[in-house]
């Protein structure tokens, strides 16, 4: 599984190394218009950073998903398909892989973020950011109430929120692959199936009703997730090995 | 290594190994090359190279011996009969030649004898 | 060894086996005989469990084919199908990484035999180098059957013979060779077995030298007889 991992990590290096290219690039920018004293510049820079922070992470989402879609419709897929995996292991690796590049390049970006706007508080001149940064905190927390449990139970039906997501998303994906195999186009039809199920599982978890207090809510939409990214997961895994055609 | 593909290539390796003990490019009593060996020096099967040791051995050429390998006979008189079997072989051969383009026995021999003395000149 | 039973594969409505069966057994090397599209291809694919067949079975060692024997049956395609970034090294390296019976030693010294440089990256390597590391690669494994399907594609006279050698070395008694080609001279000399293929139809199996002894006849010429345009002699 560890070996699976490895080479589905370094399926995608190139694009991320691209992508902290460009990060670097705006993070000059901005730095540059930090330390020149310049506020247009250090507004592009930030604005630049904001927006491939977004873009970064939902990239790893599509670079996952275009690995997968590349391993079932080209010939690139034997070096999966021909080694002793099943393809359980060979689709866990892959999930792992999306999971992994997320929480980094989240983290990565929150990092730098955290860095960024520690330095612009850092200024005397910046002191009112701060000021309007707390402000907003205490509203935010006079609406919902910020505590540990809450924020488990959020963090936990994100996740669980997320690999539904993904499942999705794969699951899209071999589908449109093992009918419509090799064909040019079939990506389309990934991608209107994931926003089908996308929305009947939104429309799913919704049924769970808000007057159960907003943990249990979290909680419940989190557990049914969990078991719906279950099922799609085994259902992907046995699609590819039934309609395996490399 | 070439073949004749439409007759054994057992037969043809079998024969080229023939003429070499006879010209005495592989002497009495030298090793022959493992079976394996055997099969990539001249680009056979190994089945194939394994028929070869089999006819060889038959033909009483070369002898197996056990963990050691497969050798060229010593026996110097089962030599010196195959090689006046390949040269009665070669006769027998040309004398067929020459009978199908309708020359006797005697024009055999006497245009033999010519070709030597042109050589020799 | 390798066994199929009714072996069938339809593409939609184009049928590329139609049930084959048959019994291939250790100590051969057999040639896998027939023109482009015959069958060979997916014949093999399915052996290597990379195609799930339409019906039938493929048995390696009496069990159906599938993650199990990707273990013991080396597969080599003829389209390249390496990951872009790859050099030659790393392709070695990921099939160390996934197949226990793999040698890099031996891989390297075949590369060294063969002129290739592992440090090169693959896609910056002509077709014929491509064939040799691949052959390379199989041939590094030590499986308990290889299947080659058209080892002598696109390569030039000289290492065609540096190819066939690689495969003499590999055959030993306890192995299973299966090759596939349309270049039937090729493995006149190294095959002993021919399997006749012809539009997902098995012909007939048979051994070479048996042939040139009581028929007479190469396997080129008996090629020429099934697939030529002229009628199939018995």
């Amino acid at each position: 599984m560890l070996r699976l991992l490895k080479y589905e990590l370094r399926k995608t290096l190139f694009a991320k190394l691209v992508l902290l290219g460009i990060t670097f690039v705006a993070e000059a920018v901005f730095l540059a218009g930090f330390w020149g004293n310049r506020e247009n510049t250090l507004l592009i820079g930030a604005a630049l950073l904001f927006f491939i922070a977004l873009i970064g992470i939902a990239l790893m989402g599509i670079l996952s998903l275009m690995t997968l879609h590349r391993d079932m419709n080209t010939r690139q897929g034997y070096m999966l398909f021909m080694t002793p995996n099943s393809c359980y292991r060979i689709l866990g690796a892959k999930v792992i892989e999306c999971g992994i590049s997320l929480l980094l390049a989240g983290a990565f970006f929150f990092a730098l973020g955290l860095l960024d706007f520690s330095l612009l508080l850092g200024k005397d001149s910046n002191r009112q950011i701060w000021d309007m940064f707390t402000q907003i905190i205490h509203a935010v927390n006079e609406q919902v109430v910020l505590d540990t449990p809450h924020i488990s139970a959020l963090i936990f039906s994100m996740l669980a929120a997320w690999l539904c997501t993904v499942t999705t998303a794969y699951l899209s994906d071999v589908v449109s692959s093992s009918l419509l195999n090799g064909q040019k186009a079939n990506w389309i039809i990934t991608f209107l199936l994931f926003l089908v199920l996308n929305y009947a599982i939104s429309k799913l978890l919704t049924l769970v009703p808000a007057s159960l207090g907003t943990i249990t809510v979290l909680l419940l939409q989190g557990v049914v997730s969990l078991v719906l990214a279950g099922i799609m997961y085994v259902i992907t895994a046995r699609l590819m090995d039934k309609y395996l055609s490399v | 290594m070439d073949y004749d593909p439409m007759s054994p290539i057992w037969l043809q390796v079998v024969n080229r190994i023939k003429g070499s003990i006879a010209t005495g490019a592989i002497g009495p009593g030298e090793k022959l090359p493992g079976g394996r060996d055997m099969a990539v020096q001249f680009s056979i099967n190994p089945n194939t190279a394994a028929r070869v040791y089999q006819e060889l051995e038959r033909a009483g050429l070369c002898e197996t011996r056990r963990g050691m390998g497969t050798y060229v006979t010593g026996d110097a008189a089962r030599i010196a009969q195959l090689r006046t079997q390949m040269a009665a072989d070669a006769a027998g051969r040309y004398l067929r030649d020459l009978r199908i383009l309708g020359l006797s026995r005697a024009d055999a021999i006497r245009l033999l004898s010519e070709k030597e003395e042109n050589e020799n000149a | 060894m390798l066994e199929s039973r009714e072996l069938t594969k339809k593409f939609g409505a184009k049928t590329a086996v139609d049930r084959v069966s048959l019994k291939l057994e250790a100590g051969h090397i057999y040639a896998m005989l027939g023109p482009n599209g015959s069958g060979k291809t997916t014949w093999m694919k399915m052996a290597a469990g990379l195609i799930k067949p339409t019906a039938g079975d493929v048995l390696f060692a009496g069990s159906p084919v599938g993650i199990a024997s990707r273990r013991d049956v080396a597969y080599m395609s003829t389209e390249p199908y390496f990951y872009l970034w790859m050099t030659v090294e790393d392709a070695g390296k990921y099939y160390a990484d996934f197949f226990e019976d793999f040698s890099m030693e031996r891989f390297l010294s075949m590369l060294r035999s063969m002129d290739l440089n592992e440090k090169d990256k693959i896609k910056n390597l002509s077709s014929g180098m491509v064939a040799k590391m691949k052959i390379a690669l199989t041939l590094a494994r030590d499986a308990k059957v290889y299947m080659l399907d058209e080892p002598f594609n696109g390569i030039d006279l000289l290492a065609r013979d540096e190819i066939r050698t690689a495969i003499l070395h590999a055959a030993v008694p306890e192995k299973l060779l299966l090759l596939s080609s349309h270049l039937v001279e090729e493995m006149e000399a190294i095959a002993d077995r021919a399997i006749f293929i012809r539009m997902g139809k098995l012909i007939e199996v048979r051994d070479l030298e048996e042939m040139r002894e009581t028929d007479g006849v190469s396997m080129a010429d008996r090629y020429r007889a099934i697939f030529g345009h002229g009628e199939v002699q018995a």
